[in-house]
């Protein structure tokens, strides 16, 4: 097995993008009057890659992930051939096909046939190749009924599925993959990745570039981390994106703690909210959790006077608006009998059982009967992060069990079973 | 291989794609009107009409050349061949941008299918054309001779010319917007100085050493020879000819290759 040689050979790669004027478009006048400021060399040079070397194997499944402008793209195209090297030399072997933008190139005004035929020579199938795999490509794509149609009536989301299926179909040796699966429905990303998963079962070799965390992290077996145009990591995809969410959440979570995005805000202000912090395990303000770990909410408080008549409440929320969690003093029963001055209140759940995604935050001080001293409505966002993607809300904690002939994989999935 | 003609040979490898990016171009063209693909047919056929009927009772036609509307009618034709395929070739890298950016195809199959579009619809109005002719025939205003069958290696000549031409155009229209502005000028000043509404004839015997400047000047008149006046094209100009092809595939060749690596990063 070691034996066959890598599909992906990248060595010492430097990619430095020169702009000739300016975009849209230089003109002539830059390029020949050089003194005027909008000279070709006026474009500071862009290095977004800066000594990239790896190999990947056969039949390895090669995740790639980093921030924005972290170079992964550009990785990606100069893999596929589209841009050429600076420096340092990129080799891939086999038949090479490219997911950068599904349906890239439909003609919306020609048939959705006509279009798999010059997509598929644009993926470098020949004529009898197309014409083999042509209802294999409509029937994965579900557009039987609409092939005569020109494409331009077809929904966004039959056009992608067409453009994915003529790539998934061209049976690449190294198929590259560029974040397509965020669009598309849930039914369509499902069968995305069984045919991924296909194409690895048959010693293709797969690379993904994604924001989609949970995805490379499940999807892949190897991660790749750029970092400002250089390999900051590589490893097992597990552990590879637990390694980059740590930094991420070090580095770019916690200056959006306790930051309120200038959510609304009412109430007499008899007492009110100085702060409001989300704390992690160790007790310390983030603005990214971890699902299933312990977090405390904490509001600072001050009453202008002493009360006696007063309810301490959070409510979590959705970004879309639904209520996933809300309680108070109150409804737990307990029974103000005096506040002066400033407190802390703080809120502690011992596993944060919330599926991944943003949420927002609400704090209050208020009366027993409702009247607000201070009510704050999205005062915070946290992120909560998982490597499993759990639609929904809740997360909880789990496991599986399984009776009969069913086997698993050794080493995946992250639940027990038995 | 010499390598500025590297992008022709891949080219050949890829014609069947070519091809289907120039089909195409020609069925997204005419899909959903009536008349459909007649039009290419019907689009000439107009013309014709349209120069007999001005030069019949508007303009007094030329004299030395009768009659002038069939004389016109090849010359146009061809012109506008040569002037919408390097139009269309100055454009095809910005309306073909995500293919070029997201896809490994070979850059240089645009601005070929380009003209392969073009030259289709050429094709289609020359046979308004031999209509004509035959007809202007059978009214024994032209006698057709057999210097007819050398135009298709005129054309061939015209077409390789036209095709180095525009893989130039194509690939500095990305690096300088002002490529397709000056193309446009050209274009029209061009018009004016290649032989299509006057024979060479009629050009003074001074300035014709000048013509012959103009890369498109002995292609027209080759192209009234062999189409109005059915006289066989001279050894001279069948040289310049195959020069100016060679020169023109060379030299845009070369453009192209010295840019291709950039095509993705500005289109």
């Amino acid at each position: 097995m070691s034996a066959r040689p890598p599909a992906i050979r990248v060595h010492d790669v430097v990619k430095v993008y020169r702009r000739l004027g300016r975009r849209p478009h230089g003109t002539l006048k830059s390029a020949l009057l050089p003194g005027r400021g909008r000279g070709v060399r006026s474009a500071a040079p862009v290095t977004a890659l800066d000594g990239v070397t790896f190999e990947a194997a056969a039949g390895e499944s090669l995740g790639i992930i980093g921030a924005n402008g972290s170079g992964k793209s550009t990785l990606l195209k100069l893999l596929a051939g589209i841009l050429r090297p600076t420096r340092g030399t990129v080799s891939v072997s086999g038949r090479l096909a490219a997911l950068l933008e599904l349906g890239a190139g439909f003609h919306p005004e020609i048939s959705g046939r006509e279009n798999v035929e010059i997509a598929g020579l644009l993926l470098g199938l020949s004529r009898r190749e197309i014409t083999r795999r042509f209802a294999e490509i409509v029937r994965f794509a579900g557009i039987e009924d609409f092939l005569d149609e020109p494409v331009k009536t077809y929904s966004s989301g039959m056009a992608v599925r067409l453009g994915f299926s003529i790539a998934a179909h061209s049976d690449p040796d190294v198929l590259l993959v560029d974040e397509v699966l965020a669009v598309g429905d849930e039914a369509f990303a499902h069968r995305a990745l069984e045919r991924f998963a296909e194409l690895e079962r048959d010693g293709r070799t797969l690379v993904f570039v994604s924001h989609d965390l949970p995805l490379i992290a499940e999807r892949c077996r190897r991660a790749i981390w750029l970092d400002r145009g250089r390999v900051a990591a590589d490893g097992p995809a597990a552990e590879i994106v637990a390694r980059y969410r740590d930094h991420v959440a070090t580095g770019e979570g916690e200056r959006r703690v306790g930051q309120a995005p200038g959510g609304e805000r009412v109430g007499s202000g008899v007492a009110f909210i100085s702060g409001v912090q989300l704390l992690d395990t160790g007790g310390r303000p983030a603005g990214r959790l971890r699902a299933g770990q312990p977090a405390a909410l904490e509001m600072t408080v001050h009453a202008a006077e002493p009360l006696t008549d007063f309810v301490f409440g959070f409510r979590v929320v959705t970004v879309a608006g639904m209520v996933v969690f809300g309680i108070n003093t109150a409804l737990e029963g307990l029974r103000p009998s005096r506040f002066a001055g400033a407190a802390r209140v703080t809120l502690s759940l011992p596993s944060l059982d919330l599926a991944p995604g943003v949420y927002s935050l609400d704090a209050a001080i208020h009366a027993r009967d409702g009247a607000p001293y201070d009510y704050r409505r999205d005062v915070l966002r946290f992120e909560v992060t998982s490597e499993v993607a759990a639609a929904g809300v809740w997360s909880p904690r789990r496991t599986w069990d399984f009776e009969g002939d069913v086997e698993w994989q050794e080493g995946t999935g992250s639940t027990r079973r038995s | 291989m010499l390598l500025p003609l590297a992008p022709y040979a891949r080219l050949a490898a890829n014609r069947a794609l070519v091809r289907a990016l120039a089909s195409r171009e020609l069925v997204a063209r005419y899909r959903g009107g009536a008349l459909g693909f007649l039009w290419a047919l019907i689009n000439p056929l107009l013309l014709l009409l349209v120069y007999a009927t001005v030069f019949r009772f508007v303009f007094a036609p030329r004299a030395d050349v009768k009659p002038y509307s069939l004389f016109l009618f090849g010359g146009v034709l061809a012109w506008a061949f040569v002037s919408g395929a390097l139009q269309d070739a100055a454009e095809t890298y910005r309306s073909n941008g995500p293919l070029l950016r997201k896809t490994t195809v070979a850059p240089e199959v645009f601005p070929a299918a380009a003209v392969l579009a073009r030259l289709i619809h050429l094709l289609l109005a020359l046979a308004v054309l031999a209509a004509a002719i035959a007809v202007a025939a059978a009214r024994g205003s032209v006698s057709p001779g057999l210097a007819a069958l050398e135009f298709p290696l005129v054309l061939a000549l015209l077409t390789a010319t036209v095709l180095g031409l525009a893989l130039a155009v194509a690939t500095l229209s990305v690096h300088f917007a002002d490529v397709r502005d000056i193309v446009a000028n050209l274009l029209t000043l061009a018009f004016f100085v290649t032989p299509i509404l006057y024979p060479v004839a009629a050009v003074p015997e001074r300035w014709r050493p000048l013509l012959r400047l103009n890369p498109f000047a002995t292609f027209f008149s080759a192209i009234q020879n062999t189409l109005f006046f059915f006289r066989p094209v001279s050894a001279a100009d069948w040289l310049w000819m195959s020069g100016a092809a060679l020169a023109a595939l060379v030299g845009g060749g070369s453009v192209y290759e010295l840019l291709r690596d950039s095509l993705a990063e500005q289109a």
